[in-house]
């Protein structure tokens, strides 16, 4: 817009200048015809005054004039060329005037021959034949006609001056209008960021503390779910302490009442008193006595196993409310410690631990251990059977955290169970060694309280790879604080 | 003479408090056992209306302790026990199911005598009381402070 405007206004302002120059081109062209007519005026009062006096002075300045009148001529020649109608006008004009100047040399020559009557019979022919009145009416024809030239070529000035003005006056307008508008856009959206800056702030403040409410109701959170598992799991052991107590009653109960069954069946009567325990059962008593002590023995073996599950929760809730005391420890040593514990296993399963270098960290001692250890022996009890396993343990830093990978050549894991086998009382693949699902539950429940993670790649058939990380440097700070 | 030892019971589970006089009597112990299922009766019994304990001045008493109760915390009666003058000579056997290492320790500090854990195994459990009953049978229990 403001190019439209500046270009509309340099084209006006060079349209204008066109137009004072053919103005002035009007002017001059007039002057010079003015010029024309004087010089040719000089020359015939020269001439007159020469003929009257015989001076060589009026003779010195007709000659003077008379050379004059032609570049003059030559001039206006040159000036007019654009304009037809005056150059119709100047053909005439230069005719009348090359009569005129001819007329001047007879003149001339009849004085030179002394015969000055000759000559002002000549002067007064030339007043007769009107040779002066026309030239003056020529001259006053073209002068008319550059004085319409003029008043055409200066109203044409003055409007593209009128019209270049008011040109860039509406583009100054336009650029005042558009240097406020901007200055209100500017301020306009200076406003909305303030707004928007404010806004984020509150919003930043909000969540933090948003954060920090969410992160104490979580806290608390689990904290309930420590205290209820704790309560639940100690509240369940007491009934358990009945069933089992009075199953093993109702055991020795049924060993007397078949003893006596046997003794009312087995011995004749009349006969002499014999040990009741030593009387055989026969057929159908027989039957129900071992049905009795089977459906003891599964009642037995389910308590034993429910007392099991519940020791384990028990132990990771207490696992979970046990100070942590973060020490340095040297990586391979205590790693060759855990491995050389793990010994007998490993020869057993014919296992080949390799410890390559390991970063040290600063951490609580006793749950590392408990990590290692479970992870080192899940590598050694799960390898393939009838291949000799090879075990190696790998460590790296990487920003502030130690990454410790355990990585087995055993039968691995379904990735489907990936998941699965970090969940309490949760096994995956075949069910042939002994083990109660805890143990990857209660690595994974501690490296989070170390604040690492812990991921788990592997494939059916092709090995595992548990990957730990956790914090170089672990500060009580970070958890203690927080209770 | 001595007199004879009064077994107090303070064991909220009847269950477990019919399992451990039964494994008691089995270990030829036939000491009079007086049952309480809540804290607060045995505080009355043991401590009297007056909370002084001298109800049980001169009698020789033998307290089995549950830490479970439904209505108080049995820490709170051993700690009563140990402190009152007429009874803290009475030994003191915590039987409850908690084998947290914290509350034993707790306990022991509180001048209990004996910290059995009741196992689920139930042979483990009647052992414990056996050895228990052979325990009271050969211990002197010294009377209330007189």
């Amino acid at each position: 817009m403001l190019t439209v405007i500046s270009a509309g206004s340099v084209y006006l302002v060079n349209e204008a200048r066109d137009d004072s120059k053919w103005v002035v081109h009007t002017i001059e062209v007039e002057n010079q015809i003015n010029t024309l007519l004087l010089e040719i005026r000089r020359a015939e009062s020269g001439a007159r005054g020469f003929l009257l006096t015989q001076g060589a002075d009026f003779k010195a300045d007709h000659d003077k004039a008379v050379a004059a009148v032609p570049p003059a001529l030559d001039r206006i020649n040159r000036l007019t060329v654009d304009n037809q109608a005056q150059r119709d006008n100047l053909e005439k004009l230069s005719a009348a005037i090359q009569t005129r100047l001819g007329q001047f040399a007879q003149e001339m020559d009849f004085l030179r021959q002394g015969q000055p009557d000759k000559s002002l019979a000549l002067v007064r022919e030339a007043a007769a034949a009107n040779t002066t009145t026309t030239i003056g009416s020529l001259a006053a024809a073209m002068i008319a006609e550059e004085e319409r030239l003029f008043r055409l070529r200066s109203a044409n000035a003055d409007r593209s001056q009128t019209l270049a003005a008011s040109m860039t006056g509406i583009g100054s307008g336009l650029v005042v209008l558009l240097a406020l508008i901007s200055v209100w856009l500017v301020r306009r959206s200076a406003r909305a960021r303030d707004d928007a800056e404010t806004r984020l702030r509150d919003a930043n403040l909000n969540l933090e503390s948003t954060v920090d409410e969410r992160t104490a109701d979580l806290r608390e959170a689990n904290d309930e779910i420590q205290r209820f598992a704790y309560i639940v799991s100690h509240d369940l052991r007491s009934p358990l302490v009945n069933i089992m107590g009075f199953t093993s009653e109702l055991e020795e109960l049924g060993k007397d009442i078949f003893r006596r069954i046997g003794g009312l069946t087995g011995v004749p009567a009349g006969g002499p008193p014999v040990d009741i325990a030593d009387i055989p059962l026969d057929g159908p008593d027989k039957q129900m006595s071992a049905d009795f002590s089977e459906a003891l023995g599964f009642i037995k073996s389910s308590i034993a196993r429910m007392d099991r599950l519940i020791s384990a929760i028990l132990n990771l809730t207490r696992e979970g409310r046990r100070e942590f005391q973060p020490e340095k420890i040297d990586a391979r040593d205590f790693i060759e410690a855990i491995v050389s514990s793990l010994a007998h296993q490993a020869a057993e399963a014919q296992a080949e631990i390799h410890i390559e270098p390991l970063p040290n960290i600063v951490s609580d001692r006793l749950a590392l251990e408990q990590i290692f250890s479970n992870l080192i022996d899940n590598a050694i009890k799960y390898l393939k059977n009838g291949v000799p396993g090879e075990i190696r343990i790998r460590g790296r830093t990487k920003l502030g955290y130690a990454i410790f990978e355990i990585n087995d050549n055993g039968r691995g894991i379904d990735p489907k169970d990936h998941q699965r086998i970090f969940d309490l009382f949760r096994r995956a693949g075949t069910q042939d060694k002994p083990g109660q699902g805890i143990g990857l539950a209660h690595v994974r429940a501690l490296v989070r309280r170390l604040g690492g993670t812990m991921s788990v790649s592997s494939e059916l058939n092709a090995g595992s790879t548990f990957t730990i990380t956790l914090p170089i440097s672990w500060n009580a700070s970070n958890r203690n604080a927080d209770k | 003479m001595t007199l004879p030892v009064t077994i107090i019971m303070i064991e909220d589970d009847e269950g477990h408090a019919r399992l451990i006089e039964r494994n008691i009597r089995r270990s030829g112990v036939n000491n009079e056992i007086v049952s309480f299922t809540n804290g607060t009766d045995a505080m009355m019994h043991l401590f009297g209306a007056d909370g002084s304990g001298l109800v049980q001045k001169g009698n020789a008493l033998l307290i089995l302790l549950d830490l479970n109760l439904p209505d108080m915390s049995g820490i709170d009666i051993l700690k009563q026990i140990k402190e009152n003058k007429y009874l803290k000579a009475s030994p003191v056997v915590v039987l409850t199911t908690t084998d947290d290492s914290q509350e034993i320790k707790r306990c022991y500090e509180l001048g209990c005598n004996v910290y059995i854990t009741k196992p689920v195994n139930y042979e483990n459990f009647a052992n414990a009381i056996r050895q228990l009953g052979l325990f009271f049978s050969v211990i002197q229990v010294p009377p209330a402070a007189s």
